[in-house]
């Protein structure tokens, strides 16, 4: 015999527990960008994790562990989302900009960023606060690289023109 | 001055970086009962479906199963069954599931174990190696059955297709299945491929890259402990 290595539980949970530390808020933050809930999304964060460790032995090995969550969050909210249409910006009833960021700039990009289309979203999400690379993202999302580099470009550019008007206002202040 | 023309794409991503991690988001519950969490979850897909492994005939037995294609990525889903072009898998309505293998198919263990997890079967699919444990898990023979029973040749041309019925509910408490699957490449089966499928103790198990015996299973495991697939190919019995 040769390659032998040894497997415990208790190892297992530890290693996880690290990975659920470290991970729960850029996966929170990634699935709030595309979901434009914090609540919801809360609740399917904490479920996705659930699924990791009861996978764990799948998902440690995983190439992007974290994706593999916040697909996992957002496909527990696949039905919640295409009651809204997923490929569509979301309503402006769905917008949930705190009171505390009303007016500021923040605001404004918040409300810019879930008026993308929801594909768009994701990728920026992924990039932002995952920062996987183009295939990785293409590879998480079942897309190909020129189609995340299209929904990138398109998102960013959305973006940009956000910014211009206010950053402009606010430089002339 | 046109900021338009002046922001990068990094400095608009990092202003929307900014402006979405300025939303105040919940610290991360206690670990404990995200875990807690998992744990009933895979409780209740234990009791509820079923389960299944891949591959043949009862210990010391081998299916000698003719291949040709190359690995067959998953096709289509359907509410209780899988289809890919290696094996169909279906959840019976008495809690068992079914694996029907195509000889004419290679088996891809990433998707077998994607799968069968999705599927809420507790099964370890690893590629070049098998875990084991010892002791052996009793409880196999209760566990995982398939048929047709004995010594068969099977081969993408007869029309013999080996089935694998596994009955999760069988299942001994703290272990899962552990399927080893290999690609030989010296002995008498040089060329062909071995799946060996064995019950493991979840909490204490060891992984090894040499392939059981084609015609038995990992040592310290009994014939009624587990079965073992030998895929033809080019080799005797192979087509």
């Amino acid at each position: 015999m040769s390659n032998w290595h040894n497997n415990r539980h208790g190892s297992r949970e530890a290693e996880f527990a690290d990975f659920f530390r470290a991970s729960w808020e850029p996966c929170l933050r990634a699935v709030v960008a595309v979901a434009g809930s914090p609540q919801l999304a809360e609740d399917q964060v904490a479920e996705a994790f659930a699924r990791a460790w009861a996978s764990w032995r799948k998902v440690r090995r995983h190439p992007a562990p974290r994706a593999w969550v916040v697909r996992t969050a957002l496909n527990a909210g696949a039905s919640w989302w295409r009651r809204r249409g997923r490929e569509l910006p979301l309503a402006d009833h769905d917008l949930a900009v705190p009171g505390d960021l009303d007016g500021g700039l923040d605001a404004t990009l918040l409300t810019a960023i879930w008026r993308l289309p929801a594909r768009q979203r994701e990728v920026i999400a992924l990039r932002i606060f995952l920062d996987l690379d183009t295939a990785t993202i293409a590879g998480q999302l079942g897309i190909e690289v020129g189609t995340v580099r299209m929904h990138m470009s398109r998102g960013v550019s959305a973006l940009r023109r956000e910014l211009t008007p206010t950053t402009n206002l606010e430089a002339g202040q | 001055m046109n900021v338009h023309d002046e922001m990068s794409d990094h400095e608009v991503l990092r202003t929307a970086s900014g402006s979405l991690s300025a939303l105040p988001v919940a610290s991360p519950p206690a670990v404990d009962s995200i875990v807690a969490r998992g744990r009933a979850r895979r409780t209740r897909r234990l009791s509820a479906v079923a389960g299944l492994s891949m591959t043949a005939a009862a210990a010391g037995t081998a299916l000698i199963l003719g291949l040709t294609g190359v690995l067959g990525p998953a096709s289509a889903r359907a509410p209780g069954t899988i289809r890919t072009a290696a094996f169909t898998l279906v959840g019976n309505a008495n809690g068992t599931a079914t694996l029907t293998l195509n000889p004419g198919e290679l088996l891809n263990p990433a998707a077998l174990q994607s799968d069968l997890q999705s599927y809420g079967i507790p099964a370890m699919v690893t590629s070049g190696s098998i875990c084991s444990s010892d002791p052996a898990p009793a409880g196999f023979s209760q566990v995982v059955s398939v048929s047709p029973a004995g010594q068969v040749t099977a081969t993408p041309h007869n029309g013999i297709k080996p089935t694998i019925t596994i009955d999760p509910s069988g299942m001994p408490a703290g272990t899962e299945l552990s399927v080893g699957y290999f690609q030989l490449s010296s002995g008498e089966y040089s060329g062909q491929q071995q799946a060996d499928v064995v019950l493991i103790d979840t909490g204490s198990y060891t992984c090894s890259s040499t392939p059981p015996d084609p015609n038995g299973l990992p040592a310290g495991y009994g014939p009624d402990d587990g079965i073992g697939l030998l895929y033809g190919g080019p080799g005797p019995g192979g087509s």
